[in-house]
């Protein structure tokens, strides 16, 4: 017999090392004397869109568009450091360090306009395609070109997360800045008499404070689905006397496309105050809900609680198995 | 160790090859067991014979009475095939399950018997069908029943001089039906933990004329449950009937897979597959009002 159920979790997550670890990005913003803009960040691109967004953002604030922006990242001969691709940091933190460079390369350049156009000061100038303009008078205009013709524009920025080691004795600080919340719900069908599972759909609502790249997001909330479902109901190391047994992926199973559901993304939006723009990370709490919505919505179908996953058929059978062998004591 | 790869033009090429070799050679067809044999494992013969692209093996007849499928046919020739999924839905549905797209593209149905895996998704619905193996060398042609080919966990009755030409049986009519039901670990790229396919032929009064079980991965080979078939061979089909025949493979599963760690849950998961596909079989060979059956 096929049952259904409906589960869901909720989680909150704290960005970065936290607990008062020095957690700290830097990045540099150069214009070339050829007028190119180049953004040199020490951040590990590793499939999560970092990349993408520190040129939105850089795009954002000078006033050009995302592919006019030259970006190097990764390489430690080029680039400052930023920490690393983990702790669902880059955006918070390098994307903080990635904006204070690009503001402060932006004020770099209005000055310089300042000077070039023999303006009283820098207030009113904006930047738009490569020229800093004044606004109220846009024929007073010069090209980033002639601006750098003496000498390459660079500024390097850091940005430090504040975060408070906890105490000890007692447990209070405040060692995460700032939190992202979700929450998933989903529908799981039980087949008693082979004890598969499938879900069958999902809603994932998941707080990113302001999305820089809802695309990015809605495709992270996927892939965090797929990695929690498979946490959930299929990957197993298969330890036996110290041994992995389970140590290819023809037996140490993931989900594929086809055991993932269609799912319905909610794209919760508080800006954070002190995020870049507003935006949090959510690299890591995507995948956070994912298992625990699946265990709960079990439990609503077959009325059978498990506390180990992976919860494979054979856990399901044997375990509906036992629960009609109590019912009968 | 592999040290050598032959690609005969034709089948008499290949026979002759086969022939020439002895026990060196090994052919090769889609590839999708054997590549990982020899790159995993120390692999003791030396001469690989390619026949993935002899087009005397890829063919799929759908004749009068018989069915016949070429050895070299891929799975996707089935899958794709306009008439196989009304014919022979069983055999379909195993042949779709088979890992992924590029899977099904490169594997063939011989290359599935052959290798004598007991999860073999192809195998439990055709031994259902009763299917018969053609086996070539350069003299001669014989034929013998599948079920018998299979001697041990990854051996079969074929020798070093042998192929397997194709395979036949014959072609289910009005008001018999195969299904095939597969429990696998996730939805794609999944080896049967558990099969098991059901072929049967519905007289009046829902009389069962004929019934023909085999379950994969329950067991060191894919096999017939001729014990079975023989209790439920002339009986109504009811519901009694499904409930006594769940019990029973119950029982056969408990006394094939004995103190094995997996027994518990194969006793209690072939229960459901077994019935599921009984159920199935039954439905659509009678296409009347069968919802009393379907808990």
């Amino acid at each position: 017999m096929k049952k259904r159920g409906r589960g869901i979790a909720a989680a909150y997550y704290g960005t970065g090392y936290g607990n008062g670890f020095p957690d700290v990005s830097r990045a540099r913003a150069e214009i070339s004397k050829d007028g190119n803009i180049f953004i040199y960040i020490g951040a590990t691109e590793v499939g999560q869109g970092a990349k993408t967004i520190f040129c939105q953002i850089t795009a954002e604030i000078l006033g050009v568009e995302t592919q006019d922006i030259h970006f190097v990242c990764e390489d430690t001969s080029q680039t400052p450091d930023a920490g690393t691709a983990a702790a669902s940091r880059q955006t918070y933190n390098s994307g903080n360090a990635v904006k204070k460079a690009a503001e402060s390369l932006s004020q770099r350049l209005m000055e310089q306009a300042q000077n070039h156009l023999q303006l009283n000061s820098v207030h009113g100038l904006k930047l738009e395609n490569h020229w800093v303009y004044l606004e109220d008078f846009p024929k007073k205009r010069v090209h980033f070109k002639e601006l750098v013709k003496e000498d390459t524009l660079i500024v390097e920025e850091t940005f430090t997360a504040q975060t408070v080691k906890m105490d000890e004795e007692t447990g209070e600080g405040a060692p995460y800045w700032p939190y992202t919340f979700c929450c998933y719900g989903v529908e799981v069908e039980v087949d008693t008499e082979t004890g598969e599972i499938h879900v069958i759909h999902g809603v994932c609502a998941q707080d990113v404070g302001k999305a820089i790249n809802p695309e990015l997001i809605e495709g992270q909330i996927e892939g965090g689905f797929a990695m929690g479902l498979g946490y959930g109901l299929m990957e197993n190391i298969g330890l036996s006397k110290g041994e992995i047994k389970h140590n290819r992926f023809a037996n140490y199973l993931i989900p594929t496309a086809l055991d993932v559901p269609e799912l319905e993304k909610i794209i919760v939006e508080d800006p954070s105050s002190t995020g870049p723009f507003g935006a949090k990370g959510i690299g890591e709490p995507v995948m956070i809900p994912a298992a625990p919505a699946i265990l709960n919505a079990i439990y609503d179908a077959i009325g059978i609680r498990f506390y180990e996953i992976p919860v494979t058929p054979e856990r399901v059978l044997v375990a509906i198995k036992d629960a009609q062998k109590e019912g009968k004591e | 160790m592999i040290t050598k790869c032959i690609r005969p033009s034709n089948l008499e090429e290949a026979l002759e090859q086969l022939n020439q070799q002895g026990y060196d050679g090994k052919l090769i067809a889609g590839g999708t067991d054997l590549v990982i044999e020899i790159k995993h494992h120390p692999y003791e013969k030396s001469t690989l014979i390619d026949i993935s692209r002899l087009k005397e093996l890829r063919f799929i007849e759908i004749g009068e009475t018989e069915i016949c499928i070429g050895a070299g046919t891929r799975f996707s020739d089935i899958v794709n095939h306009p008439e196989m999924k009304g014919i022979c839905a069983g055999l379909w549905e195993a042949c779709s399950s088979v890992g992924s797209p590029q899977i099904r593209n490169a594997g063939t149905i011989g290359g599935n018997i052959c290798n004598g895996s007991p999860a073999a998704d192809s195998v439990p619905p055709l031994l259902a069908l009763d299917a018969q193996v053609i086996i070539k060398d350069t003299t001669k042609t014989r034929t013998m029943p599948l079920k018998d080919f299979y001697i041990d966990k990854g051996k079969v009755a074929i020798e070093a001089n042998e192929l397997l030409y194709a395979i036949k049986f014959r072609k289910p009519k009005k008001d018999e039906y195969i299904t095939f039901e597969k429990l696998g670990l996730r939805k794609a790229l999944a080896i049967a933990r558990l099969s098991c396919a059901v072929f049967i032929s519905l007289g009046d009064g829902d009389k069962i004329e004929d019934i023909r079980i085999a379950t994969g991965a329950m067991g060191a080979y894919p096999q017939r449950e001729e014990a079975l078939e023989k209790l439920l061979i002339g009986e109504v089909f009811d519901a009694p009937l499904i409930e006594m025949s769940t019990q029973e493979i119950f029982n056969i599963a408990k006394q094939r897979l004995g103190s094995r760690s997996s027994a518990v849950f194969k006793c209690e998961a072939i229960q459901g597959l077994f019935g599921k596909a009984l159920r199935r079989a039954a439905k659509e060979a009678k296409s009347y009002d069968f919802h009393q059956f379907n808990s």
